[in-house]
């Protein structure tokens, strides 16, 4: 050592004048550390309040209220109320003649335009009236129509009046109608009876999310009925029951890696897999369950090990202590006490099958289906899906039709996540 | 629905043997004296299992199998003219008759498509029949034969457990299955397209310009002017995953390393499971948000700038990938910042030193293999990432690194290209299945390197 | 080698009478291995008919390892290997076709720390009879837990609370709770590793008055670290060093004259 030993007093001089410097950085440290954690809180509740604010006036939308006159020989002209009779009606001439009588077009082209206000549903709209209520027949009733979507993204003012006629996509006269309509106050904004209970439909007016969240509902449950089965049976075999051999370590990586595997490669193998090979139909439940089943399996296992390694040993002990079998063991000790953490990894695991998109584009569950699935073998699709393929439409009015979906999806996510924290709290037992 | 009733009444039948061999098990019992080797309704199980697996087992096997029976079976009904025409394709024809047993009939079909449509459906009802009554024989049949086996010598119990063992051990193959069945259905596509494409010009090709140009061109090995070049494709993807790590690292180490070591316990609780929020949020909804808020914000910005965003540019998608992935490597990291141990914290502050000092010159370096890890498991979550992609990222196959122009990626162009309508055999198909594999190998191979790190990491604190 | 060059090796290394003239359980040159390492080596002694029985010694001297082969506990290990003999009755317990399961039911066990099921003190003690079907109906099934309960001298504290759950009580009245659980399948023999070890001094004394109450009943083989509770329950002492059996003899005598000079040390405090 040439160096002397640093002298204990020269010693607290040098840290006390650079004590500051470090408490500086320290300081900085700390700064960043927040503005990371406010960046990413930013960008959340940036994220929500664009959606939300985007997607609130997406649950309503304009109405225009008519006095119709329910004629039985026009609406129904065979008297027996079927689909059919009620198809070779002529509802929308009955709407569009009390439409008239009101805005009072003249001439060819102002006629046509006028018929196209009210939106296209209206004589659908009357059917189900005059079939829930046949009683309606004869009167003369107020009733309400949508109003196109193109009038409907005027009237929130996405477009303005004062740009050139050739420019918009409504013409002056819609607009003298619309005013016509306003001034004697039969132009409404409701809460929309559609976007909870139409299907999808190429006129925004129209569109709902019924289909989409029947189909999630069928999805979904067919992932659950297979996954959760699975998962479970699988995590207790590879925790109480499997030797550490090569076989087991071989599922255990395989499970991690399929935990890796893009979503979208899952699609593929359904694709390849279920409909080229096994023959099933496009665009099913059951198929797209199928394909979620396999793609939160790995994300079921892995909680439901590790609630089954946190069942204490001592409890298997004593049950064997007494002479219980493996499977008593297992069936009632083991799987009662690990139950809330295989329902949390399964919830969570569900909630992701929830929002997945990419692997049911490939198994086709991105047709255009106005039906409602009844079972899982009939063609549908699912929220996420609807969502997809309504951000893609050019209509103004789906954008905001979208965000309400997508607030609704939230919401189901949100709610079967906080489920999982309170059953996670609420049964979490302290060993 | 017929299926449905089999299934049911099959249901039933095993039912009715469980509550049999309950009896005769009961009856045993008062005879033996409690001699009896397992619990009465052990017995009862077990006639139970004996009926309904071995039918249910042929069950699925002849339902599965009648479907490649019948395709095979049709292929001598349908007429020779039609299989001698040059554009000729079994799978076309399959499905034309397919529909029209569904009832889809779209026009007018030939007449032979009809009649193999009626032949197909009066082979269904023959199966129908032999399937019901194959099965419900096998299930009184087997179940008779589990209740003649119900002795007082007969263990039961561990008859039982051996075949619920074996349902158990059966069912955690299923992951191997699975792996299975994902290569397997992009291994023999993607043979199929490089013996159209060589590999080395999927592999080094500059230019990505797939088109359909019908099945026998393709086959016949003409080049037309189509292109299978890939790199534009990676090049795309990691650019958009960099512009995500750029925004995500930082934030999200930061974010890590202030929850575990600055932040007091009432931030942690709060502000943790917020960050996790944006992990829960579907990919579809960001995709959404970058389509429409992001890229359009961008596109003002930038020509308020005088700069050139083009209104799918990969800096709008990758900025909000980023913001999906932030998540990934915040808690893991944070994981891993915890798991470095309390010890290691007190040998610093022992010697006096800031917490910065202790963070960034003990913790961190410690905890470096995990975060590491971490980052590389968020790269590999970028890569595989489709929604956001497809939504926001244009499908213009660009080969540059300017972020403002747009790009595509692998995962968008497998969407668009199997996605609606495709052409059997043609090597734009194909070539959805050969980015597939690529991107597996890719993904697969970051993960495992990640775990290994993990795994060495977590040995040298144990 | 043949068995009775095995158990003249045996004999050589153990001091004093492993024999007992009812033997119930008889252990022969029985060797444990975890993996490649041994844990218990050659040892063979008899556990008599209705007698209490303390196993004694250092830790990991493989004391708990061996009492835990009576029952065949040592199965749910993995990685565990046993080699030799030992017979309930006259019947080889690790035979091929015995089942563990009603062996089990023959032979209970009591742990080191108390380990209820987190279920109700009833369910707790009638899990036993309804699993193997001792019982034909409830009211069989409530006097079975009413006894077990009584014999377990926890009767009285509990029976206006039987539904509430068995995690809820103190450290003693839960292990009396699983010695309940153990005899209410009415077994012949009672394993008990260490039941006092996670206790306090009052509750350990109630226990002890336990044992000996039920030496009247059951054979019962402790395992324990304290010498003293040894020499107030049991009639009979081996000692165990480094998984070899070194000394079994009368409990007075073992603590008194012990023959071997490691015994000596271990008693005398020496070794711990």
């Amino acid at each position: 050592m040439s160096k002397k030993f640093i002298n204990p007093l020269e010693a607290t001089e040098l840290v006390k004048n650079s004590i500051k410097k470090r408490r500086a950085k320290d300081n900085r440290l700390r700064l960043y550390g927040r503005i990371a954690i406010g960046m990413a809180t930013c960008f959340l509740l940036f994220l929500f309040f664009s959606i939300f604010t985007k997607g609130y006036p997406g649950f309503f939308q304009y109405y225009v209220t008519l006095d119709i006159k329910f004629d039985r020989e026009r609406i129904d002209p065979k008297g027996d109320l079927s689909d059919t009779s009620l198809y070779e009606g002529e509802a929308s001439n009955i709407v569009n003649e009390s439409l008239f009588s009101i805005i009072n077009p003249q001439g060819r082209k102002a006629k046509k335009e006028a018929r196209k206000i009210v939106s296209s549903g209206k004589d659908l709209r009357i059917a189900k009236l005059v079939k829930n209520d046949p009683s309606l027949f004869g009167t003369v009733t107020k009733v309400k129509f949508a109003l196109d979507d193109d009038i409907d993204s005027f009237l929130r003012g996405y477009i303005n009046r004062d740009t050139p006629e050739s420019e918009r996509r409504i013409s002056d006269n819609v607009i003298a109608f619309v005013d016509k309509l306003s001034q004697e106050n039969r132009i409404s904004y409701e809460f929309s009876d559609y976007i909870l209970k139409g299907s999808a439909s190429g006129n925004p007016e129209m569109a709902g999310i019924k289909g989409a969240f029947f189909g999630s509902i069928l999805t979904l449950s067919v992932c659950l009925l297979i996954a959760f089965p699975l998962g479970v049976a699988t995590a207790v075999y590879l925790e109480e029951i499997a030797k550490k051999n090569k076989i087991t370590e071989i599922i255990e990586v395989n499970i991690n890696n399929l935990a890796a595997v893009p979503s979208v490669v899952f699609g593929i193998m359904g694709l390849a897999i279920f409909i080229s090979i096994f023959g099933m139909p496009r665009s099913i439940p059951l198929v797209g369950g199928m394909v979620l089943a396999l793609m939160t399996l790995p994300t079921i296992i892995i909680s439901s090990r590790a609630a089954i390694r946190a069942v204490p040993p001592s409890v298997r002990d004593a049950a064997y202590g007494i002479g219980a079998s493996k499977l008593q063991v297992i069936f009632h000790h083991v799987i009662p006490l690990a139950m809330p953490g295989m329902l949390t990894g399964t919830i969570i695991g569900m909630a992701q099958a929830l929002g997945e998109t990419a692997p049911l584009l490939m198994i086709g569950m991105v047709a255009f289906i106005v039906d409602v699935p009844n079972s899982v073998m009939d063609p549908g699709t699912v929220l996420p899906v609807q969502i997809f393929m309504w951000a893609d439409f050019a209509e103004r009015m789906f954008i905001q039709k979208t965000s309400a979906a997508i607030i609704i999806l939230l919401g189901f996510l949100i709610t079967m996540n906080a489920f999982a924290i309170y059953l996670r709290k609420k049964l979490e037992r302290r060993w | 629905m017929f299926n449905f009733y089999l299934l049911v009444v099959i249901l039933l039948i095993s039912f009715l043997f469980f509550f049999i061999g309950l009896k005769e098990a009961k009856k045993l019992r008062l005879v033996y004296k409690n001699n009896l080797h397992s619990l009465p309704h052990y017995y009862g199980f077990y006639a139970l299992l004996a009926s309904l697996l071995p039918s249910l087992g042929i069950y699925f096997l002849m339902t599965i199998g009648d479907d490649f029976l019948f395709s095979h079976m049709i292929k001598s009904y349908i007429p020779d003219e039609v299989t001698n025409a040059k554009d000729y394709n079994f799978l076309i024809a399959l499905a034309q008759i397919n529909n029209s047993v569904e009832g889809l009939i779209f026009g007018t079909p030939p007449q032979w498509v009809t009649d193999a449509a009626e032949l197909w459906k009066s082979w269904v009802q023959t199966s129908n029949i032999i399937v019901a009554s194959l099965c419900l024989l096998t299930s009184i049949a087997s179940g008779y034969y589990g209740f003649l086996k119900i002795n007082q010598n007969f263990r039961s119990r561990n008859a039982v457990e051996k075949i619920i063992m074996t349902l158990l051990a059966a069912s955690s193959v299923i992951a191997i299955f699975t792996t299975i069945a994902i290569i397997f259905s992009v291994v023999f596509e993607s043979v199929r397209f490089f013996a159209l494409i060589p590999i080395d010009e999927f592999l080094f090709g500059t230019v990505w310009n797939p088109q359909f140009e019908g099945a026998e061109r393709a086959g016949s090995g003409q080049q037309g002017l189509s292109q299978y070049g890939s790199i534009p494709l990676f090049a795309g993807t990691f650019l958009i995953s960099f512009i995500a790590l750029c925004v995500s690292v930082p934030v999200g180490l930061f974010s890590a390393i202030y929850l575990s070591e600055y932040a007091s316990s009432k931030e942690r609780a709060l502000f943790k499971p917020l960050l996790e929020i944006l992990a829960g949020v579907p990919t579809v909804v960001y995709g959404f948000f970058a389509a429409l808020t992001v890229a359009p914000f961008l596109r003002t910005t930038g020509s308020m700038l005088g700069l050139d965003v083009a209104s799918e540019s990969a800096l709008a998608a990758g900025l909000v990938m980023g913001i999906m992935i932030i998540p990934f490597i915040s808690s893991l990291s944070d994981d891993v910042i915890n798991a470095v141990p309390q010890s290691l914290r007190d040998a610093g502050y022992g010697l006096g030193s800031t917490k910065n000092e202790t963070v960034l010159k003990i913790v961190l370096p410690a905890a470096l293999p995990g975060v590491v890890a971490s980052i590389i498991l968020a790269v590999s979550r970028a890569v595989g990432e489709t929604m956001i992609v497809v939504m926001a990222a244009g499908l213009a196959a660009n080969l540059t690194a300017n972020p403002l122009e747009a790009v595509t990626t692998v995962t968008s162009q497998i969407v668009t290209i199997l996605v609606g309508d495709q052409e059997f055999e043609s090597a734009k198909t194909l070539s959805a299945f050969a980015l597939a594999l690529t991107l597996i190998i890719i993904t697969l191979c970051m993960n495992f390197y990640a775990l290994h790190i993990v795994k060495k990491y977590r040995e040298q604190y144990e | 080698m043949s068995d009775k060059a095995n158990d003249f090796k045996s004999l050589d290394l153990t001091v004093g009478d492993v024999f007992s003239k009812e033997a119930r359980l008889k252990a022969r040159n029985v060797n444990v291995y975890y993996g490649d390492k041994k844990a218990i080596d050659n040892v063979t002694i008899d556990i008599g008919n209705k007698e209490v029985i303390s196993f004694i010694g250092p830790s990991g001297c493989g004391k708990s390892t061996f009492l835990r082969c009576f029952n065949r506990m040592n199965d749910t290990i993995d990685i565990c290997r046993i080699e030799g003999q030992i017979t309930l009755d006259n019947e080889n317990i690790y035979d091929s076709n015995i089942d563990v399961v009603p062996l089990r039911a023959r032979i209970g066990m009591v742990f080191q720390k108390p380990n209820p099921f987190p279920k109700s003190i009833y369910d707790n003690v009638a899990y036993g009879p309804r699993i193997h079907g001792l019982c034909e109906n409830k009211e069989h099934l409530d006097s079975v837990v009413e006894e077990s309960l009584k014999r377990a001298g926890l009767w009285d504290e509990v029976n206006d609370r039987l539904l509430s759950p068995g995690t809820g009580l103190s450290g003693g009245q839960q292990q009396r709770l699983c010695i309940a659980r153990a005899i209410a399948v009415s077994p012949e023999v009672i394993l008990m590793d260490e039941p006092c070890s996670a206790l306090d001094p009052i509750a350990t004394a109630k226990i002890e008055e336990l044992i000996h109450e039920l030496g009247n009943e059951y054979s019962i083989v402790i395992v324990t670290h304290s010498m003293q509770q040894a020499a107030r329950v049991s009639k009979r002492t081996a000692y165990f060093h480094l998984g070899k059996l070194i000394e079994v003899g009368k409990t007075k005598e073992i603590f008194t004259r012990p023959q071997h000079n490691q015994t000596e040390a271990y008693i005398s405090g020496k070794i711990g």
